[in-house]
């Protein structure tokens, strides 16, 4: 008995103080005091000063591979005159469009998958089914759409076979349509996510109480779950504009270089080590966002005030 | 403006009238467990009708099926004034709930909430902020219309829950459990608004909860049920002084319950032996069982009288020697718990002073003892 206890005794006595030493530390984090100052401070290093660096580079030039230190517009000068800029509106109207289309098939799946859907299992498997597209490399999950809609592909080959067409359809490959499609999947799930989440945190009784007090379903659906699920529309929306903006691998290989997107000039810059061609197209993408971004809140804001939204929310 | 322009005071419906609620024969299950098993029920206009039962006894799930929220498995009949409304979907049934957690929408001010019912149905703006600024004034709350949900208490949160059920202004006014999350002076005042409500209103309504008081004081009816059936129903009074059953018994609070074998019944008394005794007692059951079967015994412990000296045998009472055991001190009155032949016994004494300091025998009327089906 005494044994154990000294065996007990022996062994954790510095493992104590340092455990001891290891929970003041942690007790001293407290959020207001070295919490918040510390995190911006990473925030700012990881992020802030890169962007930075990035905005004022780009009005730097690069002679013989070599950074020439002295200020100039020379890039942007050159991105205009070169018609670059066009690939920005481009990418601005691909951005919009596919996020207004993943919005538009994400929200009625979202909503089904976190209110209709009874079946516990179904639902397991639709979400894994969704998480599917982060397994595999964007590149080798995108190239096999070229064997399935190219000239001699599968589409193609059973049009051609059951007579429909005498000649391949050609714009189903290397067009904005096949960008469109292809851009589709992958960023199906981080608009589905969020508002999956935020659908299924609304309290049945909430729409339950709609439909008691006379609402029918599509007024539930507008007065009640629509605004309870703005939250979570929000994130879905950046969550995808955001990657979308940057998107270069489905252009690159299902466009065939007639979709250049912003992505993929930034891309050629930087193989051809333009860098401060590179840092201008991203400076424009980040402007560009930035902007969008500051539409989104003033249009949410306009409607309902978010942040007392979530304080109502925790009930 | 005054109240009676909108909610007009309405006199007590005549009790012969067609009953506006109608439910024959309902059955519901959940995942194989029965929830409603053959329930029939029916409410007069403008009656108060609590349903009462622990939970797990069905009566949420016929409040339910009434509001539309559920669909039973099979019902004969399902009439809301008249109509049948067995297909007729909850949005367009004309009856509200008064959810137990309030279920506010947490977006929208107290005005907005309340006006929910009328934009739904496309009144105008200004009627809607008139009609529910009224019934913001009947639940004393007209000062919180811009308010955001989350910043009231409980207690006004459940006023406002009513006023928006009300603004609809339903055939039936359906409450779940409306005050199972205040505290205690908080209920009792609720109780007491409620009450006038509904006479101010002359609106059906019907009333879930666990609680026998809360039952007692406010119905003019009570349904009580167990396990999805109707146990017993009637107006307070007669389950309170009547229970048909043990689970009645102990469910309207009466404290001493013992199992017998009925020895003779005759004229609404029965006679029961219990072990070796013999106790007498009012028939309140059902049917008329033979001799010999099972039945209860059941007396209230505010009836139990205690005594030092044998009580003269005058015929009229039960009498049994007992042994003092713990007491309790509850303020008002004081719990005494006796040992019987029949078993434990609870005395409440009202008057600790001059009651026996240590008594020896325990007595009661015979028309203060309840027999009735086990």
């Amino acid at each position: 008995m005494t044994a154990i206890l000294d065996h007990q005794d022996a062994g954790p006595q510095d493992t104590g103080t340092r455990r001891s030493l290891m929970k003041r530390v942690l007790d001293g984090l407290s959020p207001s005091r070295l919490m918040v100052p510390g995190f911006l401070l990473f925030w700012s290093l990881l992020v802030i000063v890169p962007l930075v660096v990035i905005v004022l580079f780009s009005f730097l030039q690069v002679r013989q591979f070599r950074v020439v230190y002295e200020p100039t517009l020379a890039t942007w000068i050159s991105l205009i005159d070169s018609g670059r800029w066009m690939a920005v509106v481009r990418t601005l109207r691909v951005a919009l469009t596919m996020t207004v289309i993943e919005f538009l098939l994400a929200f009625p799946f979202a909503l089904w998958l976190a209110k209709g859907c009874r079946s516990k299992t179904v639902k397991a498997a639709v979400i894994t089914l969704l998480t599917i597209p982060f397994f595999l490399d964007a590149a080798s999950r995108i190239i096999v759409w070229r064997s399935i809609l190219g000239t001699t592909g599968a589409i193609n080959t059973a049009l051609m076979s059951l007579g429909l067409v005498d000649q391949p359809v050609e714009w189903l490959l290397y067009s904005e349509f096949a960008v469109h499609f292809g851009l589709l999947g992958t960023y199906f799930p981080p608009m589905v996510f969020p508002i999956f989440m935020s659908i299924a945190l609304i309290d049945d009784e909430f729409i339950q109480a709609s439909g008691d007090l006379g609402a029918s379903p599509a007024q539930t659906l507008f007065n009640v779950i629509l605004p309870l699920a703005l939250p979570g529309i929000v994130a879905g929306i950046v969550f995808t504009l955001v990657p979308l903006m940057a998107a270069f691998v489905e252009p690159q290989l299902l466009g065939g270089g007639f979709v250049d997107l912003l992505g993929n000039s930034v891309n050629s810059a930087l193989q051809q080590l333009k860098y401060p061609t590179a840092a201008a197209l991203s400076t424009l993408v980040v402007l560009l966002l930035g902007l969008c971004l500051v539409a989104l809140i003033r249009v949410v804001h306009r409607r309902i005030d978010l942040a007392a939204m979530f304080v109502a929310m925790r009930r | 403006m005054s109240s009676s322009t909108t909610f007009a005071d309405a006199p007590a419906a005549a009790r012969s009238a067609p009953p506006i609620l109608e439910i024959v024969n309902a059955v519901h299950a959940y995942d194989g467990v029965v929830a409603l098993d053959n329930v029939s029920v029916s409410a007069a206009p403008g009656e108060f009708l609590t349903i009462l039962g622990e939970s797990g006894s069905g009566k949420t799930t016929l409040l339910r099926l009434i509001s539309g929220l559920e669909k039973p498995y099979r019902v004969g009949t399902l009439k809301l004034e008249g109509v049948d409304v067995r297909e007729v979907p909850a949005f367009q049934r004309n009856c509200t709930t008064v959810f137990q957690n309030y279920a506010l929408f947490p977006h929208m001010t107290v005005g907005a909430n309340v006006e929910y019912g009328l934009k739904v149905r496309g009144v105008p703006p200004k009627d809607r902020e008139a009609r529910a600024r009224e019934a913001l004034r009947l639940v004393q709350l007209q000062e919180m219309y811009d308010r955001k949900v989350h910043q009231l208490s409980g207690g006004q949160r459940q006023r406002v829950a009513l006023a928006r059920a009300l603004v609809p202004r339903p055939a039936i006014l359906l409450l779940d459990e409306p005050l199972g999350a205040l505290d205690e002076k908080l209920r009792v005042d609720m109780q007491v608004e409620l009450m006038q409500l509904h006479k101010q209103l002359g609106m059906t309504f019907i009333y879930i909860t666990h609680s026998q008081e809360e039952a007692l004081t406010m119905s003019d009816r009570i349904i009580l049920m167990r396990k999805g059936k109707i146990e017993q129903a009637g107006p307070p009074a007669e389950i309170f002084d009547s229970p048909i059953s043990s689970f009645a018994a102990k469910f309207m609070g009466v404290d001493n319950c013992f199992e017998g074998e009925l020895v003779a019944v005759s004229d609404g008394w029965a006679s029961v032996a219990v072990g070796e005794r013999r106790i007498d007692g009012r028939w309140t059951g059902k049917s008329a069982p033979q001799p010999g079967a099972k039945v209860a015994v059941g007396m209230r412990a505010e009836w139990l009288q205690l005594s030092d000296a044998p009580p003269d045998a005058s015929g009229e009472h039960n009498v049994l020697d007992c042994v003092a055991e713990a007491s309790i001190y509850k303020g008002k009155y004081l719990d005494r718990t006796v040992k019987t032949a029949l078993g434990p016994l609870k005395a409440r004494i009202w008057d600790a002073a001059s009651s026996a300091r240590h008594p020896s025998f325990v007595r009661w009327k015979k028309g203060d003892c309840i027999v009735m089906n086990a």
